[in-house]
């Protein structure tokens, strides 16, 4: 059985690409999937560093490629979840260090052998980009409620839609509930009707994400975070297992909803 | 492996069909290589550029024209984007032998480029003649057209009508909100502030030397 390969991908940095990926592939994992993690951003890697494995890293995506090492010795288990792997990038290499091709190659087959291939993408368009895409049959847009990382957004939409790929979803990552009420920030709406492709999903803005990245353990282990629940949600959408409501403003549960009746 | 570039001759002369997994480097040494072992063959000979299945950018399809031009004058007369549309690209009249039955309509080759989707960010269209879009054009999209350009959808892009000097031209979209518009000559940009929805349509047009956007 194959299974899915997804790249996450944004154009702009720093909107929460790797982030996503740690999250949702940690989640698809505790759900009994066997999940591989696959960071392209090569010379700037950070995936190791969200997952909190940094330290154990001794053969990478590069080393697999040219035929260093084979697959499984790249491999990283995470701490925690048996059937979680994740393969780094190189650090002291450059994008240009692997083909499109080749990224084809070691997709399909990974696929061969697990359920999730998730694949981070660098940011931007170049070379590391068109590395990441080759082998992905979903992709995941992230954005932020900001001009111009929706501005990069719209421009990855097109370059994903120009190399064939059917299936595009949106994630809106750090949405303020707050300012979107003042009318100081975009709201999901607004970015939709831009982007024109289907939303899997809206994190909320919060700290604890910092602080979960700094740690090393996603925020999905983590059953009171907000943002956490938001993306187990992802998950479960992604999985194709529930049609959740997708309520993007971060008011739900009893009170959230209470509150609401009485605003309104 | 399929070779990068197919070149297939009928009675219409040439046609290149490039490989949906062949990058623009191959397809052009592909190309070099292929015109360098038969150049008297192909000699001054003009080609139709077909890219029903592997779509180009324009800066692609420019690098792939000046090099077939440089290396032996091959001329690439016209891009086939898909079964119904395809445009000319040289801007004196073709030779009838060349014109294809879809570019046939008017007398002159003056049809409407069509585009059936949303122009994201990015995207560059230059039409020869009028353009209509069927979505919206996002910021970051430029639409150039000798003649009007007609949005069924938000213009948030740049669009530029009349691109020749034509002043009569004029911009149509089911909402102006754009970053810049130019009619001819002239430029617009947007008042600050927001704008009230248009109730139907709205027209950018040249009145006494300034853009005016009006709703109708």
């Amino acid at each position: 059985m194959a299974g899915k390969t997804i790249v996450v991908t944004s154009g702009k940095g720093g909107v929460g690409k790797t982030t996503t990926v740690a999250n949702l592939g940690t989640t698809l994992a505790k759900k009994k999937y066997s999940v591989v993690m696959v960071d392209t951003d090569i010379g700037l890697r950070n995936l190791d560093v969200v997952m909190g494995l940094e330290n154990r890293i001794v053969y990478n995506l590069v080393d697999i490629i040219e035929g260093k090492c084979r697959k499984e010795q790249a491999m990283i288990r995470d701490r925690k979840i048996p059937n979680l792997f994740m393969i780094p990038a190189a650090q002291t290499r450059e994008k240009n260090s692997i083909n499109p091709e080749q990224m084809k190659e070691l997709c399909s087959t990974l696929a061969a052998e697990f359920d999730y291939v998730m694949i981070d993408c660098p940011a931007g368009i170049e070379q590391g980009f068109k590395n990441a895409i080759a082998g992905a049959e979903i992709a995941l847009v992230v954005t932020t409620p900001e001009v111009s990382a929706i501005r990069d957004a719209d421009r990855v939409i097109g370059l994903l839609e120009a190399a064939m790929l059917k299936h595009i979803s949106l994630i809106i990552n750090r949405l303020n509930a707050k300012m979107v009420k003042k009318g100081d920030m975009m709201s999901t709406e607004d970015i939709i009707s831009l982007l024109s492709v289907p939303l899997l999903g809206v994190v909320p803005e919060s700290d604890e994400v910092v602080v979960s990245t700094n740690r090393g353990v996603p925020l999905v282990h983590d059953r009171s975070s907000k943002a956490g629940a938001a993306f187990r949600r992802m998950a479960a959408r992604l999985n194709g297992e529930e049609n959740l409501p997708l309520d993007g403003d971060g008011s739900h549960g009893f009170f959230g909803r209470m509150k609401r009746l009485i605003w309104n | 492996m399929p070779p990068p570039v197919q070149v297939k001759a009928d009675r219409n002369g040439f046609t290149l069909v490039p490989d949906p997994a062949a990058s623009l480097d191959a397809i052009v040494a592909f190309m070099d290589e292929r015109l360098e072992r038969s150049r008297d063959f192909f000699q001054k000979t003009e080609m139709t550029l077909d890219l029903r299945t592997r779509p180009m950018r324009t800066d692609e399809i420019s690098v792939l024209y000046e090099k077939l031009y440089e290396k032996s004058k091959v001329k690439v007369v016209e891009v086939r984007l898909s079964d119904e549309l395809s445009f000319s690209m040289v801007a004196e009249r073709r030779t009838p032998r060349f014109v294809s039955k879809e570019a046939c309509v008017g007398p002159e080759n003056n049809a409407p480029l069509i585009v059936r989707n949303t122009c994201r960010s990015g995207v560059r269209i230059v039409s020869p003649s009028d353009c209509v879009i069927l979505g919206d054009v996002n910021p970051g999209a430029e639409i150039i057209a000798q003649g009007d350009v007609v949005v069924f959808g938000a213009l948030r892009g740049l669009a530029h009508a009349g691109a020749g000097g034509e002043r009569t031209a004029r911009i149509w979209a089911l909402s102006i909100e754009p970053n810049q518009i130019r009619i001819a000559d002239l430029m617009a940009v947007p008042p600050q502030g927001v704008k009230p929805a248009p109730a139907r349509f709205e027209v950018a047009e040249i009145e006494n030397d300034v853009i005016r956007v009006n709703c109708l």
